[in-house]
């Protein structure tokens, strides 16, 4: 005896199946598994928009991010500043579409970098083993025994504030994650028949490593990638909001949110910060959408 | 009804609705145990024996159900209908473990790792039963000295992994017999442990027949096996019986095609390396793609126009049934 | 047990010894070097030049790099961790008079995101498929996304600036006594602070349950004739916690990173602000030090969870691998 809604599903689905009437079908299973995901293909559109009003944004506004206007100070949203101006004129809404090339630049950026770092050496360390691996493994120990955003605001003290530096800092706080990642799956893969196949047909190192278990790894490092852009992105957003990330001439969605530390603007000028904020929230949610959709269909093991 | 049947099963069709597909895992099954007897239930992976077994534990997975057909339990107040009862509703539970038992494939994973094996056998019995705690120490200590495991009283408070791989099963089979259940069905019990080991539990498996008059449903993909331990036999193929009767019916007279194939897949010890062993043709069919007709008219040599319909089952004696349009010995 | 114990803790001696040494190059890539942070600033502006070479002499400042880590080394070990740039004080009494602010948020962060985390996710496997599932799922999921400071801004503007429920921030203020007294100013912080955790919390006691209630011992004991709550709690329940309170482990540096901004927005007076103070102020001493507290929390705290869950599992405890 089964409930009741599931009792009317699967009378639904062999109703169908006497008919002889498939569900279309997409090639690639794992694609299939990806878009049969409602809320992957959500995360997707969202990804999309706002990534592209920002690379768009001249289109978009005819306003100047970076042009102060001291006749359209702390106006309120309206037909001609969608998200009001802040306290010196500048128009949020172009602010915030101009900031999503750096903020959306630096999450993606740094998630990338990190990966090629991090797959690089890890793919390498887990094939040869040896010192290489020992002295690489007890190095990225060493960086992920620091909680990320303190090693981060440690070395923003060290270099100084620039957004290549945040890029760079942001890339030596997480590429130890990737490499950890590719050398546990390397580790495992080294076991399979075809690269013992491989090693007797005398191919080199570097060619097995990067020519043919890379591609069997980029699964769950795809998956990684992605959660790892929400969190950088995320990360930026913290920086900048405490005037400790990316320099505040450069706009980006930590440092329009960064004003709302006076509590005069977060008490009166709600269209400074909010607009902002919800958006840094829903770009990181579909991100995250994004990468559980991948990593459900990278899993074999589970069933749509 | 003869008295001593414990359980009948009369065209049973479990479906699974996985992947919005509907897959018609067993199809229509008929069959009954019997106390003091083995039934063997045999036929390769993915044929719906276990799924079989599930069904009279109604421990099937959640997207799956019990289409048609009856499972009657014979119980000494009366005959209870288990495909009417709710999954996990009183009146199964109650069933469950103290009057049909089962135990699994791979003990390792069937046993909690996190509780000692004595509080595992000791949950059934506190269960199903008004024993106090110390009686049900006392029991579960008897159970496992029974059960061949040499000092129980210290092994009672250890872990599975403590545990070599025999003496989990053997564990398991103290556990699904601490209430006397009247049915034990017992789902490739041996599949995961060592060829030596695999003949001392069939050995307490043949034991437990003979001395608590247990009807076993032993499923089993292992002519060997079937051999030695089987009263009766039951061959599946695709979600269906396609023969039953006696071990001497089905092992010496074999009517259906596909259980003359198996038989004849089989290599014999001392006949040498020059045997011939015949493998069965072609592979398994998609399990949403079946057959219209005789599920495995597609591999079988004797196939005519006649088997694109399904066969019906043929008595060739009382206790031998086919499921056939051409047996071996003559048209039906 | 105690062998696993006292071998995850000589683990951690070579861990830190590196830790030390990258937070010591730190120093000496900054203005100023490392060791001269060690001799107290009024001190340095009283004695006379020569007294002071004198005392330079004496810290190894003049010798080679490695003899000025050991010399670095050897006073921290003992507890003196140097003094602050700005406010010459040592850092040992800047960190010992935070400490409890920041112990006090995040113990309360965890112990709130811990108990909702584990109930919400237990909850969640066991409706799977459900309205409330799918419900909870998305919370959650949202939970993850929204940046914790802004989740803060929005919780003052609403709690404290339009319904005036909630102090805006600060944690003691003169007059308060007891802690009931300041119980208002930490309930919004760690509510905020607790929300990324409790969704991740959640997440993954959700598949950790579903994973572990698809184990077949799970069905075994159904064949038992178990009642539903005890195959779902004692059966389930019982084997999906231990990889939680992994999990919960591993998620610590998210709650201490976490309070670091929280403490900022909140503005508890508690490691984390002093922590950005520093890092705005180019304080290097006072940055490096407490970097290397947080790393000496977080090794402190994964070896507690190593225990913890070595204690829940039969197989380490029972001294086997």
């Amino acid at each position: 005896m089964v409930s009741k809604a599931l009792n009317k599903k699967f009378d639904r689905i062999k109703a169908r199946e006497e008919y002889g009437i498939e569900p279309k079908r997409v090639r690639s299973r794992a694609l299939r598994k990806l878009l049969s995901n409602r809320l992957a293909v959500v995360g997707l559109i969202i990804f999309s928009i706002i990534t592209l009003a920002s690379i768009f944004a001249p289109l978009l506004t005819q306003w100047d991010p970076g042009k102060i206007n001291l006749r359209a100070m702390l106006q309120p949203p309206s037909a001609e500043h969608w998200f009001g101006t802040d306290k010196t004129g500048r128009d949020v809404f172009a602010r915030v579409l101009y900031g999503g090339r750096v903020s959306i630049l630096v999450g993606l950026g740094s998630a990338l970098l990190s990966a090629i770092v991090g797959v690089s050496i890890g793919l390498y360390a887990g094939y040869r083993g040896g010192w290489f691996d020992t002295v690489t493994l007890r190095i990225s120990e060493l960086f992920m025994a620091f909680p990320q955003i303190i090693l981060v605001l440690m070395l923003v003290s060290i270099v100084g504030q620039s957004l290549f530096n945040l890029i760079i800092i942001f890339v030596v706080s997480g590429w130890g994650a990737m490499y950890r990642l590719a050398r546990a799956r390397m580790l495992s893969l080294r076991e399979e028949e075809y690269v013992q196949a491989l090693q007797s047909f005398g191919l080199s190192t570097a060619r097995i490593c990067y020519k043919h278990v890379l591609p069997n790894t980029l699964g769950p490092i795809m998956v990684n990638i992605t959660l790892t852009t929400a969190m950088f992105i995320l990360a930026e957003a913290g920086l900048s909001f405490l005037g400790l990330g990316v320099p505040l001439s450069i706009p980006t969605w930590g440092n329009i949110l960064n004003v709302a530390q006076d509590i005069r603007v977060l008490q009166n000028n709600w269209w400074m910060w909010l607009p902002v904020g919800a958006i840094i929230s829903l770009f990181v949610l579909s991100v995250n959408f994004i990468g559980d959709g991948l990593r459900d269909s990278a899993d074999p093991n589970l069933q749509g | 009804m003869p008295s001593d049947t414990a359980l009948t099963v009369r065209n049973l069709k479990t479906y699974f609705y996985n992947n919005n597909r509907c897959n018609k895992a067993v199809n229509g099954v008929s069959f009954s145990i019997r106390r003091g007897k083995t039934l063997c239930i045999v036929g390769e992976s993915g044929c719906g024996k276990s799924v079989t077994a599930s069904s009279i534990m109604q421990l099937l997975p959640e997207l799956s159900r019990i289409e048609e057909g009856n499972i009657v339990y014979h119980a000494k107040t009366g005959d209870v209908h288990i495909e009417r009862l709710e999954r996990n509703s009183d009146e199964m539970r109650s069933l469950r473990g103290a009057e049909i038992a089962m135990i699994f494939q791979d003990p390792m994973t069937a046993l909690n790792p996190a509780y000692t094996i004595g509080f595992q056998i000791g949950e059934t019995l506190k269960y199903h039963t008004a024993m106090s705690a110390s009686e049900i120490r006392t029991r579960s200590l008897e159970l496992l000295r029974d059960m061949g495991i040499s000092l129980p009283e210290q092994r009672i408070d250890e872990y599975p992994h403590q545990y070599s791989g025999g003496m989990r099963q053997r564990a398991m089979i103290a556990m699904a017999m601490a209430c006397n259940p009247k049915i034990l069905i017992a789902d490739e019990p041996t599949t995961a442990l060592d060829v030596t080991i695999q003949a001392q539990i069939f050995e307490l498996m043949d034991n437990l027949k003979v001395e608590y008059k247990t009807a076993i449903m032993l499923i089993t993909h292992d002519m060997g096996v079937v051999a030695e331990l089987a009263d009766e036999v039951a061959v599946m193929y695709m979600g269906n019986i396609v023969e039953s009767g006696t071990v001497d019916d089905v092992l010496r007279r074999p009517q259906h095609p596909y259980t003359q194939a198996l038989l004849d897949s089989i290599p014999v010890l001392g006949r040498g390396k020059q045997q011939k062993i015949k493998a069965i043709s072609g592979s398994t069919p998609d399990a949403y793609d079946r057959p219209v007709g005789c599920q495995f008219a597609p591999r079988c040599e004797k196939a005519t126009i006649a088997c694109n319909e399904m066969p019906l089952d043929t008595s060739i004696t009382t206790s031998h049934t086919v499921r056939c349009w051409h047996p071996r010995d003559g048209a039906p | 047990m105690l062998t696993y114990i006292i071998r995850r803790i000589l683990i951690l001696i070579p861990m830190l010894f590196g830790i030390s040494f990258l937070v010591y190059l730190g120093l000496e890539f900054t203005p100023g070097d490392a060791v001269s942070h060690m001799i107290p600033p009024d001190l340095a502006n009283q004695v006379s030049a020569e007294k002071l070479e004198a005392i330079r002499e004496s810290l190894g400042l003049n010798k080679s790099f490695l003899h000025r880590y050991w010399s670095w080394l050897s006073h921290a070990v003992r507890g003196d961790f140097g003094h602050s740039i700005s406010g010459g004080v040592s850092i040992s009494k800047i960190v010992l008079d935070r400490l409890p602010a920041t112990l006090e948020l995040s113990a309360a962060a965890l112990i709130i995101s811990t108990i909702l985390g584990i109930m919400l996710g237990t909850y969640s496997a066991l409706h799977k498929g459900t309205y409330t599932d799918s419900g909870l799922t998305a919370v959650g999921m949202l939970g993850v996304s929204i940046p914790e400071f802004f989740f803060g801004l929005v919780a003052i503007l609403i709690f404290a600036l339009k319904l005036g429920w909630l102090p805006v921030g600060g944690r003691l203020m003169p007059g308060m006594e007891s802690w009931i007294d300041h119980l208002p100013n930490i309930i919004l912080p760690a509510l905020v602070l607790s929300l990324m955790m409790t969704a991740g919390v959640m997440r993954y006691s959700r598949s950790s349950m579903l994973d572990a209630l698809n184990k077949e011992f799970v069905k075994t004991a159904r064949a038992k004739g178990m009642p539903e709550w005890r195959v779902n709690f004692l059966h389930g329940f019982r084997v999906a916690l231990t990889p939680v309170v992994v999990i919960i482990g591993f998620r610590l540096p998210t709650l201490i990173g976490g309070s670091v901004i929280i403490e900022e927005v909140f503005q508890w007076p508690g490691v984390g602000a002093e922590f950005i103070q520093a890092v705005r102020g180019q304080d290097y001493p006072l940055v490096m030090m407490i970097a290397l507290f947080s790393v000496f929390a977080m090794l402190m705290a994964s070896l507690i969870v190593d225990v913890l869950t070595a204690w829940i599992d039969p197989r380490v405890r029972l001294g086997e691998e």
